[in-house]
């Protein structure tokens, strides 16, 4: 599995002038985790079989921008894709919660 | 010589009209209009099909998931759960059905809307009740002596 610069995966953020709705932001944490994964040089079923799920299709749902990374596997998610699971999680945070995650960490916090 | 023709089975690439008829249909009840729930379509990276059913707005999140993998219908819902799986798309729209969630929109806002009503009433009628019911307390004891 390759490991990828942490600081510069982190970096992408959605954009702040036009608000979003749910489901773009799912699309965008969605894409985000796409090329994680293409970063980590697995395919859907490498990463579910990972994992512990016995179809791939769940990665697909999510990464279709559908469903959200459940919080029970999060931490794993991100280690399977080689990422610091803080940070991960963190990042993922900003496109389903992204008011928490300013409350939390402020607008311009990284 | 009279030829049957068969209907080939898709084992991968998009739905079908006939697949997708049946999804639509199993999930009638659940994307009734008034219910704001909507469907959409799309495909794993090894381009197996994938129907879901989405929740009303905001969120518009995948509720129940149907997938085609290999001619095997896969029914999983918005957390990864594996609900059921069987090559008969019928029997899986069964399963689609019974575990589509069953609480409408509209009984949330109406749910919602007496709990404020109840709260409403609470807040206004509870001291009254409370001051009646001191009152009799207070009376009790002489109308006891009284009898």
């Amino acid at each position: 599995m390759k490991r990828v610069k942490q600081q510069d995966v982190f970096a992408e953020r959605p954009p702040v002038k036009a608000a979003p709705d749910a489901k773009q932001l799912r699309k965008m944490a969605g894409d985000w985790l796409k090329q994680r994964r293409a970063d980590a040089e697995m395919s859907q079923a490498d990463l579910a079989a990972r994992l512990g799920l016995k179809y791939y299709t769940f990665i697909s749902q999510v990464e279709n921008g559908f469903s959200r990374v459940p919080i029970e596997i999060m931490g794993a998610w991100a280690s399977e894709l080689g990422l610091e699971q803080a940070a991960f999680a963190r990042h993922l945070l900003m496109y389903y919660e992204p008011e928490l995650h300013r409350l939390l960490f402020g607008a311009e916090s990284k | 010589m009279s030829v049957v023709a068969f209907e080939r089975k898709h084992d991968s690439g998009e739905w079908s009209d006939k697949e997708l008829s049946a999804l639509v249909a199993a999930f009638g009840a659940a994307l009734a209009p008034g219910t704001g729930r909507e469907w959409e379509t799309g495909m794993t990276e090894r381009g197996d099909a994938q129907f879901y059913l989405l929740s009303p707005l905001p969120d518009q999140a995948c509720e129940l998931c149907v997938s085609r993998i290999g001619g095997r219908y896969i029914l999983e819902d918005g957390l990864g759960r594996l609900l059921f799986e069987h090559r008969n798309l019928e029997l899986v729209g069964l399963h689609a059905k019974a575990a589509i969630p069953s609480t409408s929109w509209l009984m949330v806002r109406a749910i919602t809307l007496w709990c404020a009503i109840r709260n409403t009433m609470h807040e206004r009628f509870e001291p009254l009740l409370v001051e009646g019911e001191e009152l009799f307390v207070q009376f009790v004891p002489q109308l006891a002596a009284f009898a």
